[in-house]
């Protein structure tokens, strides 16, 4: 029988020896190789054999937009907006989070138009991602269960809205290990700016252990800690000093030669090695072409930043990191106040280099392995705040996929005549784990662990009943 | 299926005997063919479709279907079954008849497999239920411990030899007989010396320590080495640490991403370290921390004893639990939740640590899969609510009391006055020093006052320059004393006379312009004046305010330049000056204030305006010439240019000299490097005087008798509330404080349904300031011979032997509930509870018990046979080698490094984050060098050497720490500033060995505890040869060579491990 609490060490144990840069070797593939080598045992083990099944998707990168860009000046047309600009917002009640300043209705000033074979209406802000309309999934109606914008990231990157939960990436990287053992499973991409809001949180594997968290990749060349050799031990004296760590190793492994532990030790000093020189190597750009430095936006100033990012997060998926997340300083999309003005420099910064992942992805044949997400926390409102700010907004949001098993050029489910609240084919964040996790080959119902008295999930489909999204699916 | 769904609607008892029949003649072809049903099969039916109403918590009609024991049992109409006849058990008659289950029928396979299994005897069910058995295992009394062992001798397990052997190891014996094993041999006595050190104080042995028993001939050595380690004060230190894990002690408050400091904290800690050193008794220990306060007979005015302050201490355990509302805000719902948030983990806390519990679910609902109602999670809510009233919050900043003993609060003060007048004599000479070698500016103005006051006439003026009104209602005279003036010279000095002015402002100024926006960047203006005195005549009152202002252009309000007339008023209280723009007038605008430190006669006061860039211009306030305290940032036009004058009310009379306006000087490169030398050494004075203070204020330390403490808000216990949902927008009835019932004493409690009313707890206010529900509850939780103290005993040794072993007797250590693994050798674990009871409670017993058994002293080696039978030793075949957890790794290496600072207690060493995101106590920091319970534990800033070992992030608490082997920590001992400190601090003291040998020798023992083998001296020797040919450009390669050779010592398997 599944006794999932007897199983918590074995699991967590086995995927901290994989000799990889976080020591994790993944439960589906032990999970996988336990089944051939052992096919007997598996009860044993405790593996239910339904927990992973073959996946689109291998990798994911998050571009995510902290702050809750607004859909109706973006992703979501309605005319409406315009036609009752500066009146009285007539859909009945609202609600509203900075209530002392809520306004009349707010037009949404910038065209629309479609895009792509498909037709995706898209705002003019946004002319890149027009052009890879035909290779993305836009979701129109989205909703979340708050308007604190803490709330609303914990949940939709942990699936709770209270604290304490590991996010996605960490359950994803728990599950499925990484491909590079040189390399973080995890990687964040932070904005050089500072951190985002909620800090460290976006990217904690809280109570799952601490190698399934997101590794923040600093700029510069002290990208991870300890990476660099101490200054005035010459390579040649830094390997004889391994040579000798390595016989005091193995001397010592003779007295326990089957511990597992001892064993991932010895080689982890030979991974840390390698991994010196592989971040260096990843974060290292120079030798993309100059197309591609065009492609991503690093010739200009507007773009420069999120562009290598972008690039980065590329290479990164390249040499098989699982999951990658680029994050902005604070809150950018928090439009409460000169919306309009706001978006223009969000999307002179964003659109182009989002863009050019998607297509540089595709190009190298990695898109079909790679999801690519676009989107943040919550949506805003159909009225102004104050004079020309728009105010959060739980009940309708857009975010767009590309890749890993979505399918391309469509646009799923509608919000109302305002933009206030999804209406049609409501997608909630809950299914939208279920779905990410599909995508991965993982079972959502299945992947738990035993924490403070129960299974604990991404989804906790018990309570939220969170479901797959078939429509979303190639 | 199909017939059954249909029929059921059909009341007539011919039908329902039809379909008897046709599924009756059905399994009988199914039963045939397949094996006899188990158990497990059973229990799978019984689990989906019964146990939601009839489980362990919910138990309709006193009935629990979930395990053996209890499904024999029964419930409130008897038997549920027999045995074998399937006509004569109620449950088969009530799933037939279509009663049970209510909703969704069991379709056939389910009813197939129950008619199989009660026909075929019900396998699986044990033959008899006595009451104990129907109690989930861990809430079960103890037994004594002479009745546990004689227990398994009935059973025939051991043999009439055995009873010599250690209880524990006739206990581990059984199972490992039974898999054909037997303990490993024991270890030799260095690898034990090493053992118990590490295990007992997370140190290795020293130099001393090795001399001292690893020569020792005698017989008893080990007892020994035991008893040394058990009285180490390093003991507490670790032992101490695995509690406060347990109990969620952190260092900051948590919860918002502020992540707050608690400075008073560390008392907490200090308190727990002691308990563990003085081997407090167990129980003792746990009443103290739930109820100090109340036991301790502490009241303000009372005179204060040092066994109160250590109750007082022991209550912060109940503030240990993250608390954000000293930093929330927002509406009163989300007050709320900040406050229930504290609440909730300070219960979860409590009941993890202690219970090995898992309450929270009950929060919202009644328990799942744990004994608890949702009733009984508010009613164990009841207890610590008086003192956690959410309707009467106190922020934990506020929860401070003042308790110290008497003469450590005099010694104290005594002690602040002289180190504060060491500060004052220290900053003086600074400043003098200051005044007296700051490079002169261009002199702009200078009035010294010793000419005439005719004179004064041709410098200053009652009006602002260009202005034709004077600055004041009343005309302010300047001149001759005897013409009843406000402004005269007398003995060289200015004499400012308040009492001839108007009430309101009053203002004089230099007829000299000066432009007071410097222009470029970098460039300085400054004006400054001696404060000879605060009055006129000693007599006099003291000016409440010494006025002056700068830019002064125009005293009409209406005046067509913009910006100017800025005022700075100082002597406030508090300190500084405050600043006020566009004065006289209605219409002025206060700013910031500039400078900290009060007026007082006999000092010069002043300003500097430096150009910061196109838009900013910085005023900083000077107090002997140095710029001090807050400044403010102007800009450029609102300093047009204007005159420097005094500013003087009713009751403001003061006297001051030599007034001097200076700008910063034309470029010259003398002047140039003057200017740089002398900020060079202001620097290095400073830094001197910064650290000679940090030195004064360190020897003053804290006002004793300060504590973060926890207790009730008063003698009357607030209503408390079920809420409904768990959401407290939605509260429900009230509730009182009772125990779980799982854990009751009175005899009956598992018949009882737990949805009525609780029975009374004898609750005793100990005085009118406190409810005395917590005594209560800890005198329960400890009650001997209960239920409750025995399930507390079964935890904490449970915990305990995870510290020894790596891994607890139950796997869950915070869960020992129904929920939780079962125990690997439940007749050890109860033996070591009932131990620990039955010797006071005194944990160092249950260390000496420990520590004598073979199972730890045996050896770790591998044995090839034994392997393959018990791999991961689950039956403690041999010692398992366990890695050194965060805290030993780098207190380790402070001690072979020759450099841990063994001072104990007192504040949280300081850790910073540096600009690479790292974590580190900065070497220079005193105190650097300490153990790593003292430093800073930050729930968002562990250090990076710790949190990489697996230092746990402190949510609640943590019970378990999860071990791992990464390449992140290969980088770290690859690379780490810390560890290449360590590595060159322990080469110098190898060097001071005078040949190689030696040097080996020394290297070994220290850091490995043990003599280096013949050929370990040879590969060392190598290395070392190889190495200093790699660093001839160095000034020693052989200490080079000799440090990358300690580093690798450090960073190896055998030191990392206890073996």
């Amino acid at each position: 029988m599944w006794n999932p609490i007897s199983n918590y060490d074995q699991l967590t144990r086995r995927a901290f020896l994989g000799g990889s840069a976080t020591g994790i070797g993944g439960l589906a593939l032990a999970q996988l190789l336990q089944k051939q080598a052992l096919a007997t045992t598996v009860n044993e083990e405790g593996l239910p054999n339904e927990t992973f099944f073959p996946a689109k998707a291998k990798n994911m990168i998050c571009l995510f937009q902290h702050g809750g860009p607004s859909q109706m000046d973006l992703f979501d047309y309605k005319p409406a907006l315009n036609k009752w600009h500066g009146k009285p917002y007539p859909g009945g009640d609202l609600e509203v989070h900075f209530d002392k300043q809520k306004g009349n209705v707010l037009g949404a000033p910038y065209q629309f138009a479609p895009q792509g074979e498909c037709g995706m209406e898209l705002s003019e802000l946004l002319p890149h991602t027009g052009g890879i309309a035909d290779e993305i999934t836009l979701i129109r109606s989205m909703k979340t269960e708050s308007v604190d914008h803490e709330a609303a990231l914990r949940l939709i990157h942990s699936g709770k809205f209270l604290a304490n939960m590991p996010v996605m990436g960490s359950w994803v990287v728990y599950a499925l290990g990484t491909e590079n053992e040189n390399l973080p499973a995890y990687v964040v991409l932070s904005d050089p700016g500072g951190l985002p809001v909620d800090g460290e949180r976006n990217w904690s594997s809280e109570w799952l252990p601490a190698v399934f968290q997101g590794t923040p990749f600093r700029s510069g060349p002290a990208a991870v800690s300890n990476l660099n050799t101490p200054e005035g031990i010459p390579f040649a004296a830094r390997s004889k000093q391994l040579d000798l760590l390595k016989q005091l190793n193995e001397r010592h492994l003779q007295q326990d030669p089957f511990n597992t532990e001892l064993t991932a030790r010895i080689q982890n000093f030979e991974t840390a090695a390698r991994m010196q020189l592989a971040v260096p190597e990843v974060l290292d750009i120079s030798k993309e072409t100059k197309e591609t430095h065009e492609l991503y936006g690093l010739n200009n100033p507007a773009t420069a930043e999120y562009g290598k990012r972008c690039l980065l997060a590329r290479r990164l998926i390249e040499r098989g990191v699982r999951f990658v997340q680029l994050f902005l300083s604070g809150q950018p999309w928090d439009t409460h106040s000169k919306n309009a003005e706001t978006l223009k420099g969000l999307c002179a910064r964003t659109d182009q280099p989002s863009a050019a992942l998607v297509t540089d992805l595709k190009r190298r044949g990695l898109l079909d392995e790679t999801i690519v997400m676009w989107g943040g926390e919550f949506g805003r409102l159909p009225i102004s705040q104050g004079a020309d700010g728009r105010d959060h907004n739980r009940h309708a949001f857009s975010l767009w996929f590309a890749g890993g098993g979505f399918k391309s050029g469509y646009v799923h489910g509608a919000t109302d005549e305002f933009g206030y609240s999804a209406v049609d084919n409501i997608v909630n964040v809950h299914d939208l784990h279920a779905t990410l996790f599909s995508l991965f080959g993982i079972n959502h119902h299945r992947l738990t662990l035993p924490h403070e008295g129960r299974q604990a999930s991404l989804t906790d489909a018990e309570v939220t009943h969170a479901k797959i999204v078939p429509e979303l699916l190639a | 299926m199909l017939l059954s769904r249909p029929l059921k609607n059909l009341a007539q008892p011919l039908i329902r005997f039809l379909v008897v029949l046709v599924i009756v003649s059905g399994i009988v072809i199914t039963v045939q063919a397949s094996e006899p049903v188990s158990f497990a099969e059973i229990q799978d039916v019984l689990k989906n479709q019964c146990v939601k109403c009839h489980g362990p918590v919910t138990r309709e009609g006193g009935l629990d279907l979930s395990r053996p024991v209890s499904i024999l049992a029964g419930g409130d109409s008897g038997p549920v079954l027999i045995k074998g006849k399937l006509d004569e058990s109620l449950i088969w008659e009530r799933v037939v008849s279509g009663e049970m289950p209510p909703e969704t029928p069991l379709d056939d396979e389910a009813r197939q497999k129950l008619q199989h299994w009660l026909e075929a005897g019900a396998l699986g069910l044990p033959d008899q239920v006595e009451p104990e058995d129907l109690i989930h295992w861990s809430f079960r009394k103890l037994k004594k411990t002479s009745k546990i062992l004689t227990d398994v001798s009935a059973e025939g397990k051991l043999t009439s030899e055995d009873s010599n052997l250690n209880p524990l190891d006739q206990l581990l014996l059984p199972q490992l007989r039974a898999a054909d094993l037997e303990f490993s041999p024991e270890a030799d006595i260095p690898t034990l010396l090493r053992r118990v050190s590490l295990t007992l104080t997370g140190l290795p042995p020293t130099w001393d320590e090795q001399e001292r028993f690893l020569k020792s001939q005698d017989p008893e050595v080990y007892s020994q080495i035991v008893e040394h380690y058990l009285n180490s004060p390093h003991y507490g230190e670790r032992w101490g640490k695995f509690w406060l894990d347990a109990a969620g002690y952190a260092d900051s408050n948590g919860y918002f991403n502020a992540d707050t400091p608690r400075p008073l904290a560390y008392r907490y800690r200090d308190y727990v370290v002691r308990a563990f050193n003085q081997d407090k008794p167990f129980d003792q220990f746990v009443r103290e921390q739930i109820a100090g306060d109340e036991l301790s007979g502490f009241a303000e005015g009372k005179t204060v004893t040092p066994e109160m302050i250590e109750l007082l201490e022991a209550t912060h355990y109940l503030r240990n639990a993250q608390d954000g509302t000293d930093s929330s805000d927002g509406n009163p719902d989300e007050l709320r939740t900040d406050r229930y948030s504290a609440l909730e983990g300070t219960m979860q806390i409590v009941s993890t640590s202690l219970l090995g519990l898992t309450i929270q679910c009950a929060k919202c609902h009644s328990h799942k899969f744990e004994p608890i109602t949702q009733d009984e999670y508010y009613q164990f809510q009841s207890f610590f609510y008086p003192a956690f009233n959410v309707e009467e919050w106190q922020k934990p900043a506020t929860r401070v009391i003042e308790a110290a003993l008497p003469n450590e609060l005099a010694a104290w003060e005594e002690r602040k006055q002289t180190e504060e007048t060491e500060i004052a004599l220290l900053e003086e000479d600074f400043r003098d020093w200051f005044r007296e070698n700051r490079p002169r500016g261009e002199v702009l103005f200078y009035d010294d006052f010793e000419g005439s006051n005719l004179d004064l006439k041709t410098r200053w003026s009652d009006t602002a320059p260009d202005d034709d009104v004077p600055g004041s209602s009343l005309p302010i005279k300047i001149g001759e004393p005897d013409q009843s003036p406000s402004f005269y010279s007398q003995n060289g000095q200015l004499l400012i006379d308040a009492t001839q002015a108007a009430a309101e402002d009053s203002w004089n100024s230099t007829q000299d312009v000066f432009e007071w926006a410097p222009e470029n960047t970098g460039e300085w203006i400054q004006v400054t004046f001696d404060l000879v005195n605060d009055r006129l005549s000693p007599d006099a009152t003291p000016a409440l305010r010494i006025g002056y202002g700068i830019a002064l252009h125009d005293y009409n309000d209406n005046s067509v330049v913009e910006g100017g007339n800025i005022v700075f008023e100082g002597a406030l209280p508090g300190g500084g000056a405050a600043v006020y723009y566009d004065l006289p007038g209605t219409d002025s605008t206060p700013l910031k204030k500039v400078g900290n430190q009060e007026y007082q006669p006999g000092h010069n006061y002043g300003l500097r305006l430096t150009r910061l860039s196109a838009d900013e211009v910085q005023v900083q306030h000077l107090v002997d010439g140095v710029p001090e305290g807050d400044q403010i940032e102007l800009k450029p036009d609102q300093l047009p240019a204007g005159g420097f004058g005094f500013v003087y009310y009713n009751n403001r009379s003061f006297i001051v000299d030599n007034v001097l306006i200076e700008k910063s000087p034309s470029y010259s490169s003398d002047y140039d490097q003057l200017w740089k030398a002398f900020q060079d050494e202001e620097t290095k004075r400073r830094t001197e005087l910064d650290q000679q203070v940090k030195a004064c204020q360190a020897s003053i330390g804290e006002k004793p008798g300060q504590i973060a403490w926890v207790a009730d808000y008063s003698g009357n216990a607030p209503d408390v509330h079920l809420l409904e949902r768990g959401n407290h927008t939605t509260p429900g009835h009230t509730v009182t404080p009772a125990p779980f019932s799982v854990l009751r004493e009175d005899t009956e409690f598992i018949e009882e349904s737990s949805e009525t009313e609780a029975p009374p707890f004898d609750v005793v206010a100990p005085n009118d300031q406190s409810t005395g529900r917590r005594t209560a509850w800890a005198n329960w939780v400890t009650q001997p011979d209960s239920h409750a103290q025995s399930l507390m005993a079964r935890v904490q040794v449970n915990r305990f032997w995870q510290h020894y072993f790596g891994k607890g007797i139950v796997a869950t250590t915070d869960n020992l509930g129904m929920s939780g693994s079962p125990p690997s050798h439940p007749e050890l674990l109860d033996y070591l509870a009932a131990y620990l009871v039955e010797h006071d409670w005194h944990v160092k017993e249950l260390h000496r018990l420990i520590l004598h058994s073979r199972a730890f002293k045996q050896s770790s080696l591998h044995n090839e046979t034994t392997h393959l039978i018990d791999p991961a030793n689950k039956l403690y075949w041999r010692f398992s080698r366990q890695r050194l957890n965060a805290e030993a790794v780098r207190d380790a290496m402070l001690q072979v490094a020759g450099v841990l600072d063994e001072s104990m207690q007192g504040p949280y060493i300081p850790s910073i984050r540096t600009p690479s995101g790292e974590t580190v106590v900065a070497e220079t920091e005193p105190g650097a060098r300490r153990r790593s319970i003292y430093l800073f534990q930050r729930r968002t800033q562990i250090p990076s050497m710790l949190q990489v070992f697996d230092a746990p992030k402190i949510v609640f608490n943590c019970t378990r720490r999860n071990v791992s082997t990464t390449p992140l920590q290969s980088l770290a001992l690859m690379n780490s500033d810390f560890i290449r400190a360590r590595s060159v601090e322990l080469a110098k003291e190898v060097l001071e060995r005078p040949a190689v040998e030696s040097q080996i020798d020394f290297a070994f023992k220290r850091v490995y505890s043990r003599e280096p083998s013949a050929d370990e001296i040879e590969l060392f020797r190598q290395f070392l040869d190889q190495q200093q040919a790699l660093y001839t450009e160095s000034e020693s390669p052989l200490l080079q060579a000799w440090t990358d050779c300690c580093q690798m010592l450090l960073a190896s398997s055998e030191f990392l491990y206890i073996q």
